[in-house]
Formats: C-alpha cells, sequence, structure tokens
C-alpha cells in the first residue's frame, strides 16, 4: 500500500469513528436534554435529574418573592395541563403572564427547580394590530 | 395608490419568470437563438418588477401607510426614519421580498458580466435562476404578501412600532449583509450546475466562480460576526454565540465556502478536484435553504421566533428539489467531472487544503448534526432531545484547534512536494516561538486549562508563520529605501495571497478572543444606593437610582462607581432599566428592557446589568460579568473583512 492509499483509509476510518461517536451523544447527558411535554410531566411520578420543557406562562401564576426580586415561582401550562417552576435568577426581560418559556432544570414531587430560563426571542413583533377603531 | 403598483409589481414577476420557462422549453425544442433572448429578457424584467416591487414598499414604510397590514404591524409614526427603513427586513412578508430583490440584483449582476462572457452557460443559468425564482415569487404573491392590507372593518390609527430590541444600528445592518451572502450563494450554486450540465469548465469560470464566492464569503463573514456582536452589545446575555439553530444556519454554508474557496485554488491551479468543487459550491446554497428551513418552519425550537406560517412544508419541497436536481446532475456528469491528476504527495500544498477542507466538512457535519438531532432522534423513537451548547462546544472546539494550527502549517508547504529538509527549515520558527508561548503559559498561568494551552501554542505558531511569510516577501520585494512604501508595494504585489493571510491573521485573533471564554466570571447581587460589593478584583459601588421619563420609555438609571484594586475609580457604569410603552393602561403590553453598559478594553470587557428594581425597598438588582479578549473578537472579523475585500478588490491592470 502506498501512502496515499494509508492516509485515506485512515481519514475515512477516523470519519466512521467520529460519525459513531455522534450518533451516541444522546447517552451522554452532559450533552443532550430530554425534552418533555408538560402532559408528559404532569402524569410523570419520578423525579428527573434533567428535564427541559417548553410552555407559557399562566396568567397571574407569577409570585416574585417579597424579600428578593430575584426568586420567582410560576406556573408554565400547555393545553391544559400545567407545572410548576421555581427559579432564581435574573428573568430575561419578556418574562410575563402568558409569555413563551423554555425552562431547564430538574423535576423534583412536582415541581421544577430551574437553572435555565429563556424567553422566546421576541425579535420580531407578530401579533394583532393595537391601535385600530372598528368600522 | 403605490401599493397597488407594488402588487402588481409582484404578480408580474411571477407572470414574467412562467414565460422565461416557455421561452426556453421553446429555444430547446426549436433551438432558435432569439428564444434564449427572449427568455434572458423575461428574467431581467422579472428583476425589475421586483425592484419596483421593493421600492414601493420601501415607499409606504415611509409614508406610514398603515392600510397595509405589514406596514401597521412593524412601524408606528413614532419609529425613527432609519428604523422604518429596516422594517423592510423585520417580519416574514418584507424579508422574503427583500430576499428576491437581493437575489435580483445578483442575477442582473451575473447576467450583465459572468454570462457576456461565458455564453454557454446562458440556458441553464436562466433555468436555474427561474426555478430560484419561481418559488419566491410564490411565497410572496401568494403565502406572505408584503402588500396585504388590514381587514376592511377596522381603520389603523397607528401601527405597532419596531421592537425596540431590534432598534439598534447593528441588528439592523446585520440581516441584509446576511442575506447578501446567503442570495449570492445562489449564483455560485448556478454557475456550478450550469457549467457542469453544459460541460464548459474552463479556467475563466474557476476564476469566476472564485471571484463571486470570494465576494459572497465576505459579506457572510460579515453578517454572521455583526450578529453576535448585536447579541452581545444587546441582548444582555453576555455572549455573542450560543449555538443557536439560527446561529448554526448560518455558519454551515459559512464553513462550506471556506472550504470551497481553498479547494477551489487547487482546481484553478491544477485542473483537480472538480467532482468535490461542484459538491462544496452546491451545498453552500443547499445548506443555505436548509437553515432557512429550519428557522422559518419552527420545525427545530429556537429562542428566535419566527412565528410558523404555512412556509414549513413549502421550504421543504424547495429544498427537497434542489437536492435531488443536484444529485441527479452530479451522478450524470460524474466521468466529465473526473480527473486523471492525483495528488502526489500529503506534505503539499494542495494536501494541506484538502486536510483544511476535511476539517471544515466534519465541523459542518458535527454542527448540522446537533442542530438536526431533535428532529432525527423524534422521527427515531418519538423522543425529543435537546442538543445544548455543550455538545457543540466539546467537538468543535479539538476541531477548531487544529484547523488554528492548519492555518500556520499551510503557508509553509509548496505546491506539488515539500522535502523533509525545506520543511524542517521552515517550521523551525513557528515551532519556536509557539514552544515558548506554551512554556510562559505553563509558568505564568495558575491553572493549567488544556484547551487554552494549545490554543495558544496553536494562535503563537499560526501567526508566526504568516507573519514569516510576509517577512519573506517584503524581503524579496524590497526596493525603494523607504520601508512604508515597500510594504505597500510588498502587498499590493500579491493582492489574492496576501489577502488570504490577513484574513488568517484575522481568524487567529477570533481565537485569542475565544480563548478569553474560558476564563469569563460573572456574579447576580442587589444593592441599595450607597452600598458596595467587592467582585473579581473590583468594587462595584452603587451610588444613586434615579429615574426618567424619555420619549418613547420610561428609565431607571443607575449609576456603579468601579474601583479597582489600587483603590482608583476605573469606571463608572450606568446600566440602565427600561419600560417601553409605559403609558399603555394594560401592563401586557409594556415591555422592559435592559440597557446594557459595558466597559470594554483589549484585556476584558465589564458588563453590567440591571435587571429588576424594587421600588418600594429602593433596592436594584444587577448583574457583572467580566469577559476577557473579547475585543479580539471584533477586531478579528474586522481584519478578514478587510483581508477579503483586498483579495478580491478588482485591481485596474484587469479593467
Amino acid at each position: 500500500m502506498n501512502k496515499v492509499t494509508t492516509s485515506i483509509l485512515i481519514v475515512f476510518l477516523l470519519i466512521i469513528g467520529w460519525i459513531f461517536y455522534l450518533t451516541n451523544i444522546k447517552q451522554d447527558s452532559s450533552l443532550t436534554v430530554r425534552y418533555y411535554s408538560i402532559s408528559e410531566l404532569a402524569s410523570e411520578l419520578n423525579d428527573i435529574q434533567k428535564v427541559k420543557v417548553g410552555g407559557y406562562i399562566k396568567p397571574n401564576s407569577i409570585e416574585v418573592s417579597e424579600n428578593d426580586q430575584l426568586e420567582v415561582s410560576f406556573f408554565v401550562y400547555q393545553n391544559d395541563d400545567s407545572v410548576k417552576v421555581y427559579y432564581y435568577g435574573i428573568r430575561p426581560d419578556l418574562f410575563k403572564d402568558d409569555a413563551e418559556v423554555v425552562v431547564s432544570g430538574s423535576y423534583n414531587n412536582n415541581l421544577i427547580s430551574a437553572t435555565e430560563l429563556q424567553t422566546k426571542c421576541a425579535s420580531r413583533y407578530e401579533g394583532d394590530l393595537k391601535n385600530i377603531e372598528k368600522i | 395608490m403605490i401599493s397597488q403598483i407594488g402588487s402588481v409589481a409582484i404578480s408580474l414577476a411571477g407572470g414574467l419568470i412562467f414565460s422565461s420557462f416557455f421561452f426556453l422549453g421553446l429555444y430547446k425544442y426549436f433551438n432558435n437563438k432569439s428564444y434564449l433572448l427572449v427568455a434572458e429578457r423575461a428574467v431581467l424584467s422579472t428583476c425589475y418588477s421586483l425592484f419596483l416591487a421593493f421600492f414601493c414598499l420601501l415607499n409606504e414604510l415611509l409614508v406610514s401607510n398603515f392600510n397595509l397590514q405589514y406596514v401597521a404591524q412593524y412601524t408606528s409614526y413614532e419609529t425613527p426614519t432609519f428604523f422604518k427603513v429596516t422594517a423592510l427586513w423585520a417580519g416574514q412578508a418584507g424579508s422574503l421580498l427583500f430576499w428576491s430583490f437581493i437575489t435580483a440584483l445578483f442575477t442582473v449582476a451575473y447576467i450583465f458580466t459572468t454570462l457576456k462572457k461565458m455564453k454557454n452557460l446562458k440556458f441553464h443559468s436562466y433555468l436555474i435562476l427561474a426555478f430560484i425564482f419561481s418559488f419566491f415569487i410564490l411565497l410572496t404573491n401568494f403565502i406572505a404578501n408584503p402588500f396585504e392590507p388590514v381587514s376592511s372593518d377596522i381603520i389603523v390609527q397607528n401601527g405597532n412600532g419596531l421592537n425596540p430590541l431590534l432598534q439598534n444600528f447593528f441588528m439592523a445592518i446585520h440581516p441584509p449583509i446576511l442575506y447578501v451572502g446567503f442570495t449570492g450563494s445562489a449564483i455560485i450554486f448556478v454557475m456550478a450546475l450550469a457549467a457542469s450540465i453544459s460541460k464548459d469548465i474552463s479556467f475563466e469560470w474557476v476564476q469566476s466562480i472564485r471571484r463571486w464566492s470570494l465576494f459572497v464569503w465576505t459579506f457572510l463573514s460579515a453578517g454572521i460576526i455583526l450578529g453576535g456582536y448585536w447579541a452581545y452589545n444587546e441582548l444582555g446575555w453576555g455572549g455573542y454565540w450560543a449555538w443557536d439553530p439560527v446561529e448554526n444556519s448560518s455558519l454551515m454554508p459559512w464553513l462550506t465556502l471556506t472550504a470551497f474557496i481553498h479547494s477551489s485554488m487547487i482546481q484553478e491551479k491544477r485542473g483537480m478536484l472538480k467532482k468535490w468543487n461542484f459538491l462544496l459550491a452546491t451545498s453552500t446554497y443547499i445548506l443555505v435553504i436548509l437553515g432557512t428551513f429550519i428557522t422559518r418552519s419552527g420545525i427545530i425550537s429556537s429562542v428566535h421566533s419566527f412565528t410558523a406560517e404555512n412556509l414549513g412544508p413549502m421550504f421543504f419541497t424547495f429544498l427537497a428539489l434542489l437536492v435531488l436536481y443536484t444529485i441527479f446532475w452530479f451522478i450524470k456528469r460524474k466521468s466529465y467531472l473526473d480527473t486523471d491528476d492525483k495528488i502526489d504527495s500529503f506534505t503539499s500544498r494542495e494536501g494541506g487544503f484538502l486536510y483544511n477542507n476535511l476539517i471544515l466538512i466534519l465541523m459542518c457535519f458535527t454542527i448540522m448534526w446537533g442542530t438536526l438531532f431533535p428532529i432525527l432522534s423524534e422521527a427515531w423513537d418519538g423522543n425529543k432531545i435537546y442538543v445544548g451548547a455543550s455538545y457543540f462546544n466539546q467537538l468543535n472546539i479539538p476541531i477548531g484547534l487544529v484547523l488554528l494550527f492548519l492555518m500556520g502549517i499551510g503557508p509553509l508547504l509548496s505546491w506539488n512536494y515539500t522535502s523533509k529538509s525545506v520543511l524542517l527549515s521552515r517550521f523551525k520558527t513557528p515551532m519556536i516561538s509557539s514552544f515558548f508561548t506554551g512554556l510562559i503559559y505553563i509558568i505564568f498561568s495558575g491553572l493549567f486549562q488544556l484547551y487554552v494551552f494549545v490554543a495558544i501554542m496553536g494562535v503563537a505558531f499560526t501567526l508566526t508563520s504568516i507573519l514569516g511569510e510576509f517577512y519573506k516577501s517584503y524581503r524579496k520585494q524590497k526596493r525603494s529605501s523607504n520601508f512604508f512604501k515597500s510594504l505597500l508595494e510588498m502587498f499590493l504585489s500579491n493582492r489574492h495571497k496576501n489577502g488570504g493571510y490577513i484574513v488568517h491573521i484575522g481568524i487567529v485573533l477570533l481565537f485569542i478572543g475565544f480563548i478569553g471564554r474560558a476564563f469569563e466570571v460573572e456574579k447576580e447581587f442587589s444593592l441599595s444606593p450607597g452600598e458596595q460589593i467587592y467582585f473579581s478584583n473590583y468594587i462595584f459601588k452603587l451610588n444613586s437610582i434615579n429615574s426618567e421619563a424619555r420619549d418613547n420609555h420610561y428609565a431607571f438609571l443607575s449609576d456603579i462607581d468601579v474601583i479597582d484594586n489600587n483603590n482608583e475609580l476605573l469606571t463608572n457604569l450606568k446600566p440602565e432599566k427600561r419600560i417601553y410603552f409605559y403609558w399603555n393602561s394594560d401592563p401586557e403590553k409594556r415591555q422592559p428592557h435592559s440597557e446594557l453598559d459595558i466597559y470594554s478594553t483589549i484585556q476584558k470587557d465589564i458588563y453590567s446589568i440591571f435587571s429588576a428594581y424594587d421600588a418600594k425597598k429602593n433596592i436594584g438588582y444587577f448583574k457583572i460579568m467580566i469577559n476577557p479578549l473579547v475585543n479580539w473578537v471584533w477586531i478579528g472579523g474586522i481584519l478578514m473583512v478587510i483581508g477579503s475585500l483586498f483579495a478580491f478588490w478588482p485591481s485596474r491592470r484587469v479593467i
């Protein structure tokens, strides 16, 4: 075998190995998190170490602690199901009733202790026109 | 009136582009040149109609014609004129028209320059361009029409206005620059396909497609960097890159295009790698469309929201057709694209380019895998998996480091073959410089971090290697005794090569910025006026919190002194908490916004966010981040753009 063929073979094997490694990322919990739907969590009795959930903030459910503005709890809902979330830290500017959020953290006793709270970036205003007059 | 003209113009564009298919068919059938000319004119008139439609929409935005849904949604009377213009690409419908507009600009340029010289490519170029146009024109006419009037039973008194987050200069110019890169890759796609299908790959063609690629690459790079700059300065999470699907989808075509720019050099020099280049050139545009599909279909949840209208299936069909068409012609033209010439040695410039290609493609594949993994996994077993930033960092950092070293190794290799002794003598200086930099790091760093260590050595190696190349050509070139004059002469003597090296230096500086990320620290805390806190060798003292009603928002202004170790005032930071639409009686409609304040130096940024204010207790909540070396990312980015402009700017001799 000449040098060129050997090199090509080595490169080829490396790529195969790489692809094999990539397909296994699901097992690596430091890299990936499973997305749960809220209805799934609502019926889940066991604790889960890492969850990621998307939904909307239930209107009037946001409770900011009297002592510390950074401490907040609220409900995230989707359709008819909802789950309580506890979060400590800076909240995104768009955090308010009915805002779409993605929360990740751990799930214990029907409560998500969130380590990460993101609102959908409203890079655009979509939605109804506000200053209108019906005729 | 103007809006009706615009509406007619996009319908007209639709009619014209379909007529071009018809005439192309007639040309093929009768083999009569005049039909091809008619088709050309149909394509050109389509472009002109799109220009007209674009300027109509611009006019309606400027005069605030709120009878149009789009105008009412993205602007208001209060919107500053500059942002009325940028509202052109603030929403779905407008951005699609804008996309067509830029494609039209490129098409006109392509027809009047490139196709004037390469007449054989005309037929297939028009065919593919017509296909691309008809897709976007279809969307603009039927799915997201910017000239759609508001429903007839309401009168709009004032529009909604543009999101304050978007009212930022860099955010305003980032999308169009990126779009220029995205749509420009369509021309590369068309050129690659047309030349292969008509079996007309000439030396002239290679040079021309390379020029187009460099042009597109410049805009793509600038767009990506500006996006990061905006995120860093406006969004307030302290970073510029988060491996979000939207970001990834702009990076993937950038990687394939970068690979193409390198490997097409081998085709230019030795006529090799035609197949590989065909794949790179076509996949760039395909990845652009894939990215657009990902971001606009809502198939992958991302923090960037583009509400899904029914664009998903449309984009998917378009994407599938592009891929099938490309694969079909690739298989059909496989033997034509074959070359006998082989790479003789892997220690040659060609070999270097090949490694570079491999690394870039590996990176692109890894990113694509991570981006698409949620969909693949859900299709596989129903489990939706979120792939976090840690995946992308963990896998791309090692690949990136190899790339960093390769940028230094490449210039040291000669074409065809480099002998061992030559190799050793050329590697000597960069190796020594790299070794000593590594040593200095080990001695002076408190905490050893492997990636930082390797990165620092890579930066030293590559910088020495490239500067060495400059020095060599300076000595060769040197004629006059004036240092600056001969330096300038050296740079101008081979702009292609020198421009490339400047880009590489820019990328090395980017890496310096990336290294800084390993040393970031942050802290969240609350303070009352008069209190202070010690963090990361600085004292942060809150002087006061005031409030002020401004034109379109209400602001809480903090005033923080930053005092360094020597007890001297380093700077004063004034992050603000703003409430836009504070006059709105409905609290839902009010929008808080944190206006950052950043103290920025070449060594580090002190990044401050005023995140919340408790008016009752008079307590402010803040977040401070110390981000080392961030400025190098922007400096590197600017250098990349300058270098690539330098490389492709047409020289006077050519004209």
